[in-house]
């Protein structure tokens, strides 16, 4: 792990020719280049969206399915099944499959809102600027769902049925049992679900990167996918530059992690 | 017990590892050579990599020299380049759509090098021009493509459109026309999207009289480029003839691909597009030649190149290969496989049989190359696909796309 670390700290003090040849050491100045890039406000800003909706999106939802994951019905089997697939299949193909559905002539999503009534014309979800980052955010919880959910499924699962016995017995309504006994309890998984999947969604590439390869410019880049263009798909093509915005990025989630954890310890203090 | 690392030990062993990172490739030295590099890009499933599968098999049979092959997705083929190049370990062949940035980095053999004479006289002249950097051969050229203007002619007939347009005024009627049709049916699928955005705005240039640069300098933002960029803003805008969001649609997964579903009526294509319909057999199409608002229909042709790093005693090996490579039969055999053009004398010759090629071979000596040899250009084409796009969105500013683009290939050839 500290070899490409290296590297790419070395990298980041380098100049290099558009062909990757390197031109030798030029200490921090690939760093004031790139607080320099004109792009960079708006791809910080859809980064911060991008992971803030994600992250709270898929918690919110993971709550409820691992309620119901852990609750007894028949075919709960098959249900927790289907929740693997989205996260056995490859992110690529998955954010390939939506594209096409999203697609404005060839796509499914049109026809069937259209045919609910819910849309008059149909939109084009991609190619839209209103549309763009909600279609990708909503990629990006589909396919954190599973393993989000299963982390609270498992906390669920280590909190003895006792503590819910005890607050039956006390005569505490479903929704107040849930939110003094169940919400505390899985604080633990909750938190893990959390730190994971910031890093994780922060870090992911290809779903930003399939959805957005039709439109030009970084309108919708977030900082992941901005990296790459810098290096490879935009006129500046250096991987010096691209290897600054790499050590940025690493630094930003480490201070975004400490910050939530940070948080939640002074609120855990404060209660 | 175990005793922990000392932050002694964690500063020594990042030490090492940075001293490693610093040294490295500076260790393979004149070595006898056992083996080469090869990356060559995937230009189709079916045919690259067995193609050069049995190229390779040859030449180790030959000269007893290993071949790694490494057949890369044109997605990824620019990072890992870079990536081989920036850790100090090129390849010694390389295939792809640029090389004067390599030329000019002085990390290839140029043609006297590595090419036997009968090899290089076999190249196509103006082929030869596109490799030249500074009045050397350095990238030479793998196979060609041009591009065409496919019509959909039940779409066209329907529309009651005689004869595909040769002129611009005539492209805006038909195009009006098919839209006529239907709302789901497209006059003129424009492809402004990044993948190739470069591509199809040169044809438009051109044929409005425009180019990318005037003598040496770049001229992107002349005033003939200009009504041409309106112009297509307003086939978008105004005539609403196109897709949607053609700013923000790509070729081959776009424009393409609904010139496949039959949706559209008119499209720049090239040979593959062809080869792909004829196999789905679900369009009737005909291939044209370009509109044009100056009187003479110009095409883009590309040259896609074959280029030798520069690596110790590697010359003679690579020489070899790239002979065995540009034996008639064999370049031939490959680029019919691949459904592109020739670039040598002798393929030209053997391709003119095949009738399906005639459109794109009879307009192969008026295409016009992008300009390949500057080095600038590998940049410049990558701020066209990633801007040009937004100046035919509603609200675009051809003006200034134009002067930010003249004004950034200006400062790349500075440098």
């Amino acid at each position: 792990m500290l070899y490409p670390a290296a590297q790419l700290v070395r990298a980041s003090v380098s100049q290099f020719s558009v062909t990757g040849l390197s031109e030798g050491f030029v200490g921090l100045r690939n760093y004031t280049r790139l607080f320099r890039q004109e792009p960079l406000a708006m791809v910080v800003a859809n980064t911060v969206v991008w992971v803030a909706v994600v992250v709270a999106v898929t918690i919110f939802l993971s709550l409820a399915l691992a309620q119901l994951l852990g609750a007894r019905f028949p075919g709960r089997t098959l249900v927790r099944w289907a929740l693997i697939v989205p996260w056995a299949a490859s992110v690529i193909m998955t954010s390939k499959l939506f594209a096409w559905i999203y697609d404005y002539y060839f796509g499914v999503l049109n026809p069937a809102l259209q045919a609910l009534g819910i849309l008059s014309y149909p939109v084009d979800w991609l190619g839209d600027d209103a549309t763009v980052m909600g279609a990708m955010i909503a990629v990006g919880v589909f396919v954190s769902l599973p393993f989000t959910t299963y982390v609270l499924l498992a906390g669920l699962q280590g909190i003895s049925p006792d503590v819910f016995e005890a607050a039956r017995v006390d005569g505490a309504s479903a929704w107040r049992t849930y939110r003094s006994v169940t919400l505390p309890l899985l604080r633990p998984a909750l938190l893990v679900a959390t730190v994971l999947n910031i890093i994780y969604v922060f870090n992911s590439f290809p779903i930003v990167w399939t959805l957005n390869d039709r439109n030009p410019g970084f309108g919708h880049d977030t900082m992941i996918t901005y990296m790459y263009k810098i290096a490879f798909k935009s006129s500046l093509r250096d991987v010096g530059l691209a290897a600054a915005l790499g050590v940025v990025n690493v630094l930003l989630i480490l201070l975004a992690v400490v910050g939530y954890l940070k948080t939640v310890r002074w609120r855990e203090e404060a209660a | 017990m175990q005793r922990r690392p000392t932050l002694l030990w964690w500063v020594s062993s990042v030490a090492v590892l940075l001293a490693a990172a610093c040294d490295q490739g500076s260790g393979a030295k004149s070595r006898a050579l056992t083996s080469i590099k090869v990356v060559i890009a995937d230009y189709s499933k079916d045919h690259t990599r067995p193609f050069w599968q049995s190229l390779s098999e040859a030449y180790t049979k030959q000269t007893g020299i290993k071949v790694d092959l490494q057949v890369v997705d044109w997605n990824s083929i620019d990072q890992q380049v870079t990536t081989m190049i920036q850790n100090n370990q090129p390849p010694d062949v390389l295939n792809l759509n640029a090389f004067s940035s390599y030329a000019k980095d002085g990390l290839l053999h140029s043609a006297d090098e590595v090419l036997s004479p009968r090899t290089r006289e076999d190249f196509l002249p103006a082929f030869v021009r596109g490799g030249e950097y500074q009045g050397k051969l350095y990238g030479f050229p793998i196979l060609s493509s041009a591009r065409a203007f496919f019509y959909n002619k039940d779409l066209l007939a329907r529309a009651g459109v005689a004869a595909p347009p040769r002129t611009w005024d005539e492209l805006v009627t038909a195009a009006r026309r098919v839209r006529a049709l239907g709302a789901d049916t497209i006059g003129y699928a424009l492809p402004l999207g990044p993948e190739e955005a470069q591509a199809e705005w040169a044809i438009w240039m051109w044929n409005n009289g425009g180019d990318w640069k005037s003598g040496d300098q770049w001229a992107i933002n002349s005033d003939k480029n200009l009504q041409t960029l309106k112009f297509l803003a307003d086939l978008a805008n105004k005539h609403k003839v196109t897709q949607v969001n053609p700013g923000k649609t790509n070729r081959t997964d776009g424009a393409f691909q609904l010139f496949k579903d039959g949706k559209v009526g008119m499209v720049m294509g090239f040979s593959p597009l062809a080869k792909q319909l004829d196999a789905d057999g679900k369009i009737r199409y005909a291939v044209a030649e370009m509109p044009t608002n100056i009187g003479t229909a110009v095409t883009l042709a590309v040259e896609d190149y074959l280029m030798a790093f520069k690596k110790p005693g590697n010359a003679d090996a690579v020489k070899t290969f790239l002979d065995l490579y540009y034996q008639p039969e064999t370049i031939t055999r490959w680029i019919r496989a691949e459904g592109f053009l020739p670039v040598t004398r002798s393929g030209l010759e053997q391709m003119r049989a095949d009738p399906g090629l005639t459109p794109y071979l009879d307009a192969l000596p008026s295409a016009k190359l992008a300009p390949t040899t500057d080095p600038a250009w590998d940049k410049v084409k990558l701020d066209v696909q990633q801007t040009i796009g937004l100046a035919v969105q509603p609200g675009g500013n051809p003006k200034q796309v134009l002067d930010r683009l003249q004004q950034n290939a200006a400062a790349a050839g500075g440098r």
